[in-house]
């Protein structure tokens, strides 16, 4: 049987197409708990659609097809009695270009433990103020959490959105590149608060940015053309990398 | 605050580049503006304020009627707006008031809003989020443009020979805003499917990744996200459809007071443009004045539909993006 760890997120043979497309090609990995996974990989190798296979995001695109399992806590969640919107509680997602809804920010984060039963206010607000307060936001608007979400900086709306996932407390973090549109102050802080979320959360985290990968990561996936090339320790990777395709990459030569 | 702003003086400027010494009055600053059109050293600068001179001209030809008409109702109608002009009935030989035409347009207007806005609101929604690209969609969204495009004249017709006579409705209020709601139907049905295309996928995926369902998603996000620009979409035909007589002429009958009845001759109702269209053709002369009066009522009515649409929609695409 499997060993089920909890929250432990395994992929056995994963491929996906799109109408004929092949996007990922025969994909097997761990990802370790409580630990952050960068995948890397150049523009188009499948990266988004690797993330978006975990949380089931694709089954709404119409001529997706995948192939092979991928297991939470040990179920396969493209299994028969997979619960789609509970899956998709356990495995947040936080996107590339912050999208908070358009209303308050309260809201926002109110909004995914409504989804799920919690309607009284008095257990909403600790649940708000303890998602944003995670996210290191609660400060900046503690005092106008009223206020329409789109006025915020795209730097708070991303830490918003941050918010936003971890307010159904989801013990997996899938991330889209969560830095890449942002500038740079706000890239550190978010950059930081990854490193602090990865005591609770399983975070997986697609990246462009090498460096990035390197310093907030502690484990790598190098994705070449739909094909997982390597997987491993981010300092074995970052010292030396086994395929001459992962080199080219972390040094800047492909990509 | 500070992007409104920004923005607005961004357009300004871009209209106003054309004088380019900011500090010099208005009369100095178009008679330099002149000499230097004039001052035109090249065949080719000459034909080039040739074609500029004609499109001006066009350009003030396609604007100009809007202006008379303002001009001409203010001149004719202003003098008979007074308080009594809305306060009051008719009367016998139609010496009062046209309270009767302003409640009858604004009853025809809820008749139809009420009818026509959440069909097509509710049919645009299916057909955006629900029904899958493709046949269905597309007929759709082909009989709702040529739908938009039908003569008002004919949807009276039709009015007339489905609800009044086929389904034995008869003329009045029911009748009259059914016909005005169909009228209504393409419009709102085409401007909903817009702004739902407007929201980014991203907000729907926020949603569902988070574990909701495809119904909560569209009513609390998609719709809710949406809003505004439906809102424009129902303002818009509704300030149509108030400026419409031919689809009334044989459907909501006419009346010297307001209805009394849902159904039956106590249900006839006026409306302001058919009866600026009774007065005008009638021979008195008095008459003729009040018909001005009205349409210019009309006319302020139509008007502040179409600035509170507008300012919706502009206030909606600052706060979205
Ligand atoms: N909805 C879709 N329909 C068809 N093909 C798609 C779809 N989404 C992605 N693809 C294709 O799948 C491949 C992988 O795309 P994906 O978005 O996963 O790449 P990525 O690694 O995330 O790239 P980037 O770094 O640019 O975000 C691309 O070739 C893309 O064209
Ligand atoms: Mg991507």
């Amino acid at each position: 049987m499997m060993t089920a760890r909890t929250h432990q997120i395994e992929v056995y043979d994963l491929s996906t197409w799109f109408g004929p497309k092949a996007v990922l090609k025969n994909i097997t990995c761990h990802f370790s708990d409580n630990a952050v996974t960068a995948i890397m990989g150049p523009s188009g190798c499948g990266k988004s659609t690797f993330l978006r296979t975990i949380n089931r995001l694709n089954d709404m695109i119409g001529n997706f097809r995948m192939k092979g399992k991928i297991l939470l806590e040990g179920e396969d969640i493209y299994g028969p009695q997979a619960n789609v919107y509970e899956l998709r509680r356990k495995i947040g997602m936080v996107f590339q270009r912050p999208n908070p809804f358009p209303m308050s920010i309260r809201d926002n984060v109110k909004y995914g433990p409504r989804l799920h039963g919690v309607k009284d206010d008095n257990e909403l607000d600790p649940i708000v103020e303890k998602s944003l307060k995670r996210a290191a936001l609660w400060d900046e608007v503690k005092d106008g959490l009223d206020e329409p979400a789109p006025n915020l900086s795209g730097g708070q709306q991303q830490r918003l959105c941050i918010a936003r996932a971890l307010s159904v407390d989801p013990p997996v973090l899938l991330m889209d590149e969560p830095v890449s549109s942002l500038d740079p102050i706000s890239a550190q802080k978010i950059e930081n608060l990854i490193v602090e979320l990865k005591k609770d959360y399983t975070i997986i985290m697609v990246t462009h940015n090498v460096q990035q990968a390197f310093r907030v990561s502690d484990q790598a996936a190098f994705l070449y053309l739909g094909e997982l090339i390597e997987f491993d320790k981010t300092r074995r990777i970052a010292e030396a990398p086994a395929d001459e395709r992962t080199e080219a990459f972390i040094t800047g030569r492909i990509g | 605050m500070s992007s409104d702003s920004c923005a607005t003086s961004g357009t300004a400027n871009e209209t106003a580049s054309s004088a380019p010494e900011p500090e010099i009055g208005p009369t100095r600053r178009s008679l330099l503006w002149l000499k230097s059109q004039l001052l035109v050293k090249t065949r080719r600068e000459a034909k080039d304020l040739l074609l500029k001179i004609l499109f001006a001209i066009t350009t003030l030809i396609v604007i100009l009627p809007f202006f008379l008409i303002v001009i001409q109702l203010a001149v004719t109608g202003l003098s008979g707006l007074t308080l009594d002009l809305f306060t009051t009935f008719p009367g016998a030989s139609l010496t009062g008031g046209i309270r009767n035409a302003i409640v009858g347009t604004i009853l025809l207007v809820l008749v139809a809003g009420g009818v026509g806005i959440p069909l097509s609101v509710l049919g645009a929604v299916y057909i955006s989020e629900y029904s899958p690209p493709g046949r269905i969609r597309s007929t759709v969204e082909f009989a709702s443009d040529v739908l938009a495009g039908i003569p008002s004249i004919v949807f009276g017709a039709f009015g007339f020979a489905f609800i009044v006579v086929f389904l034995n409705v008869g003329m009045g209020l029911v009748s009259g805003g059914l016909t005005l709601a169909f009228m209504m139907m393409p419009t709102v049905l085409r401007t909903t499917q817009e702004a739902l295309r407007q929201v980014p996928v991203s907000l729907r995926e926020a949603s569902f990744a988070l574990g909701a369902t495809k119904w909560t998603t569209t009513w609390r996000v998609t719709i809710r996200a949406a809003f505004p620009g439906i809102v424009t979409g129902v303002l818009l035909a509704i300030g149509r459809v108030m400026g419409e007589t031919a689809p009334l002429i044989f459907t909501s009958g006419n009346s010297l007071t307001t209805p009394t009845s849902i159904l039956g001759p106590a249900s006839w109702v006026a409306s302001l443009p058919f009866t600026i269209w009774a007065y005008v053709s009638d021979p008195r002369p008095y008459l003729q004045v009040k018909a001005q009066s009205t349409a210019l009522a009309l006319l302020v009515m139509v008007l502040a539909v179409d600035v509170v649409a507008n300012y919706i929609s502009r206030k909606v695409t600052r706060r979205l993006v």
